[in-house]
């Protein structure tokens, strides 16, 4: 979620910190920031968080209590508005399992234009495009405490004096025309909020509909921030490919109250900032939630944490999270605020110590001694055996995908498509990798490509490992058969320092046989051949050698393998280099045969 | 006979394997066609939570409840509930080096198959500290001679409370200079979540544990300057010779 600065500093006195100093409270106490973009910050709020810290208040309460700073005005701690029975909202809720708490107000006469400045600048600084000063007001409600809400022209509800506001289950193959222009049809498992007539004008939780959508000339609106459920709105968003800033809210639960809080905010920023009355409100509440109670003790906190806090360390971290409780000795009964749906078991609890307080204040300590003794795993035992054997022989280890273009079982929702099935053999993959090698054996400087892998296979029941080899023999499978050990054997693991990229791009081989005299080591030739061959000269060796007695020459045979990093070579390119090695070779008075 | 080469991924499940041997942890292993049961809902993840979305799960044809695993975390229920079931009581200590699958497009950071190593141990004194420790003498025997430096950030997993983004950093002369001195995201690990000892059998009052999950692709890659991750996979031996 993209975060103002300016719009935190709203909720303190204290000046705030720069921007880097922010992104590391909240990245060693909070969530992982994606990005600074000015005085722009992309929070990471993780899934367990997006109850309550999806909004500006929210990210705003977490420094609060990281840098301990009070906050100026916390507006989900004033007491839940009253909001005056008018009469003239009348609430039809008949969808109450995916509606917990339906909420919405009837406001007339307001005067639909632009935002002031402060407004527009509030949402451009995350990324809002302004559109007028209803909208924004909606907009900067979901941003400012986290609750989606919005605003629909009024005529539609109209009913009598008042309106009615419903939310129904949409009806199976029930049309909506959405915001945007898009048509969609419905399922008969969403929420669809309605109008006087039983209209769909609205997905709940999702998106608005076309069909009371406000005109540049709508005076009278209905207001609505009623709480979808999560699942069910996670699942619609889904199905219509609408994973809205509110649906994305929603999916993530959030607490009851914050509808009524979200409702009384939207109404009075409106008529602020577009003018018009109040008419009224309604709250329709399906279920009351009451505060769930969890306990915690200093010797758990520490247990679990490894850490020496004391209780007055516990203390502090409440003070600073604004975390209600009760004192017993070493053990604190919390009763976490309505919207920190996220606190419900004691390691929450240590979760929110350890954070505070902050990891680093946890020492690195090993484990006591292992009382039992480890088993020695006897499928990796025996690959471990079957791999030693084969490299002693001389095989190379290969990986080869799992993925195939047949099999017994295939995946169901592969991305691209491609080679959906789960191999049943390792022999195809292996005949593609020897293939593959084989091409490169001058450049990998082998007589003969030999590979292994180690791999699983599924049938059409079961999933088994398999050891595959090819090599110019052909290509052989067969099961891996586990066996018991009392240890594992001491093998080497690899001792490279570092990788070496290696050139994509084909290469081109060449042979060069030349006469020395008798007694000329051949690495004193191999080296005017390589001083004369240049920087495309990858791999050079001598692979034959043939001495004359009679006239006192020998013939040495070299195999040149040319390759560039950044592009294929022409034989125009091997020949100028082979042109510059016989020079070379000439130069030094031997002769190419 | 000039020896063949195995494979870098191989060469880092043996070491893995001696360092976390010595320090009590038994190799296990599990099924890569798994249920949901085994990845997601003894692993304390809710039906139809979102965060089942972060795990971008390859389902299977025909077969409804079951998928390619997305992590190694699978065994934790599978070992726990088996010794339980055989009457063995923690403490528990395992690693779980092996395959998983994301379903996702590949490119040189990304595979749809990659490897992992989990970490679990299980006791009445494990705590996160042990989890801290742990890590950096694992990490110090790997890069030999580094001083290693481990660090905790906080996160979010359904299987872990509370829940950590461990980095790492090397400090030395021998470290190679694209490592050295610099923090490294290496892993998520946290303390395992109540619900997990629960479902499988084991008392949450009583036991604590640490659960961690690495990839070993990208340790691989950090460890000897691999550039393309789809090498791993590649079955080109102009990249396992190298090893």
């Amino acid at each position: 979620m993209k975060v103002s600065l300016a719009w935190l500093q709203s909720y303190f006195d204290t000046p705030l910190p720069e921007a880097q100093v922010i992104s590391d409270a909240l990245t060693f106490h909070a969530f992982e920031i994606e990005s600074i973009e000015g005085d722009t910050l992309d929070v990471k709020v993780t899934p367990n968080r997006g109850h309550d810290c999806l909004s500006h208040r929210g990210i705003a309460k977490e420094l609060s209590a990281i840098l301990n700073l009070p906050l100026k005005a916390d507006p989900l701690r004033a007491p839940l508005p009253e909001l005056p029975e008018s009469g003239k909202v009348r609430m039809l809720i008949e969808d109450t399992e995916r509606v917990p708490v339906g909420a919405a107000a009837y406001v007339k006469g307001v005067k639909i234009g632009p935002s002031p400045a402060w407004l527009k600048e509030r949402l451009e600084a995350v990324g809002q495009r302004s559109i007028n000063n209803v909208v924004d007001a909606t907009n900067y409600v979901m941003f400012d405490i986290g609750m989606p809400a919005h605003a629909f022209d009024a005529t539609t509800f109209k009913e009598g004096e008042g309106i009615v506001y419903g939310i129904r289950t949409s009806e199976k193959g029930e049309k909506v025309t959405l915001l945007g222009g898009t048509s969609v049809e419905l399922t008969g498992k969403e929420a669809v909020i309605m109008n006087a007539a039983r209209e769909a004008v609205d997905i709940g939780g999702v998106k608005g509909g076309a069909l009371a959508e406000m005109k540049s000339d709508t005076t009278d609106l209905v207001l609505s921030t009623s709480k979808f459920a999560s699942v069910e709105t996670r699942k619609a968003a889904q199905r219509f490919n609408q994973r809205t800033e509110a649906a994305k809210r929603f999916e993530n639960e959030m607490a009851d109250d914050l509808a009524v809080y979200g409702i009384y905010a939207v109404a009075k920023l409106i008529s602020e900032v577009a003018g018009g009355e109040i008419v009224g409100y309604g709250i329709a509440r399906a279920r009351k939630i009451s505060p769930q109670q969890v306990a915690v003790s200093v010797p758990q906190v520490n247990a679990t944490l490894g850490t020496t806090f004391g209780v007055d360390d516990v203390v502090d971290v409440w003070k600073r999270l604004d975390l209600t409780h009760v004192q017993e000795g070493e053990t604190f009964t919390v009763t976490p605020p309505f919207e920190r749906l996220d606190i419900a078991i004691p390691e929450d609890l240590v979760e929110e110590v350890g954070r505070i307080i902050g990891y680093d204040k946890v020492s690195p300590a090993e484990l006591s001694p292992f009382q039992k003794h480890p088993e020695i795993n006897k499928n990796f035992y025996a690959a471990e055996k079957v791999r030693e054997e084969f490299v002693s022989k001389g095989y190379s280890e290969v990986l080869t995908s799992v993925f195939a273009d047949k099999g017994e079982r295939q995946v169901l929702n592969k991305v691209g498509g491609e080679k959906p099935y789960l191999r049943a053999t390792l022999v195809d993959g292996l005949k593609e990798a020897y293939e593959k090698n084989n091409r490169n054996k001058d450049l990998l400087g082998l007589t003969e490509v030999k590979i292994f892998e180690i791999g699983t296979v599924w049938g059409k029941k079961d999933e088994k490992i398999l050891i595959g080899t090819a090599d110019s023999q052909g290509i052989q499978e067969k099961p891996l058969e586990s066996a018991s050990a009392s240890a594992y054997e001491n093998l080497p693991v690899s001792t490279t320092e570092r990788y070496q990229s290696f050139s994509r791009y084909p290469s081109i081989v060449r042979d060069i046989a030349i006469w020395v005299p008798n007694g000329t080591e051949p690495v004193e030739v191999l080296k005017i051949v390589q001083q004369h061959a240049g920087d495309l000269l990858v791999r050079s060796e001598k692979f034959d050698e043939y001495k004359n007695e009679k006239t006192g020459k020998t013939s040495y045979a070299f195999r040149l393998i040319f390759q560039s990093f950044d592009r294929t070579l022409t034989d125009e390119d091997a020949n100028q280099r082979m042109e510059s090695v016989y020079a070379g070779v000439e130069e030094k008075g031997w002769e190419v045969r | 006979m000039e020896r063949g080469h195995i494979h870098p991924i191989s060469s880092l499940i043996r070491e893995a394997n001696r360092i976390f041997l010595d320090m009590g942890f038994s190799f296990a292993e599990g099924p890569l066609l798994e249920s949901e049961h085994y990845n997601f809902d003894m692993l304390n993840f809710p039906k139809d939570h979102p965060a089942r979305d972060m795990q971008d799960t390859f389902f299977i044809k025909d077969e409804p409840g079951y998928v390619l695993r997305t992590h190694t975390s699978n065994v934790q229920g599978r070992y726990m509930e088996a010794q339980m079931k055989a009457g063995n009581l923690p403490p528990y200590r395992i690693i779980v080096p092996g395959k998983v699958f994301r379903n996702e497009a590949t490119d040189m950071t990304h595979e749809a198959e990659f490897f992992q190593i989990e970490g679990l141990a299980v006791g009445e004194d494990v705590t996160l500290a042990n989890l801290k420790g742990t890590l950096a003498r694992f990490f110090k025997e790997l890069f030999k001679g580094a001083s290693v430096e481990i660090r905790f950030r906080p996160s979010f997993f359904p299987f872990t409370e509370p829940s950590v983004e461990v980095d790492m950093r090397l400090v030395g002369a021998d470290v190679p200079e694209k490592l050295r001195d610099k923090w490294i995201e290496m892993m998520g690990a946290g303390m395992v979540h109540p619900n997990v000892l629960k479902n499988a059998g084991v008392d949450p009052t009583k036991y604590r544990g640490f659960a961690f999950g690495m990839g070993l692709d990208r340790l691989a890659m950090l460890r000897w300057g691999i550039d393309d991750v789809r090498l791993m996979h590649s079955a080109d031996l102009r990249f396992v010779n190298q090893f």
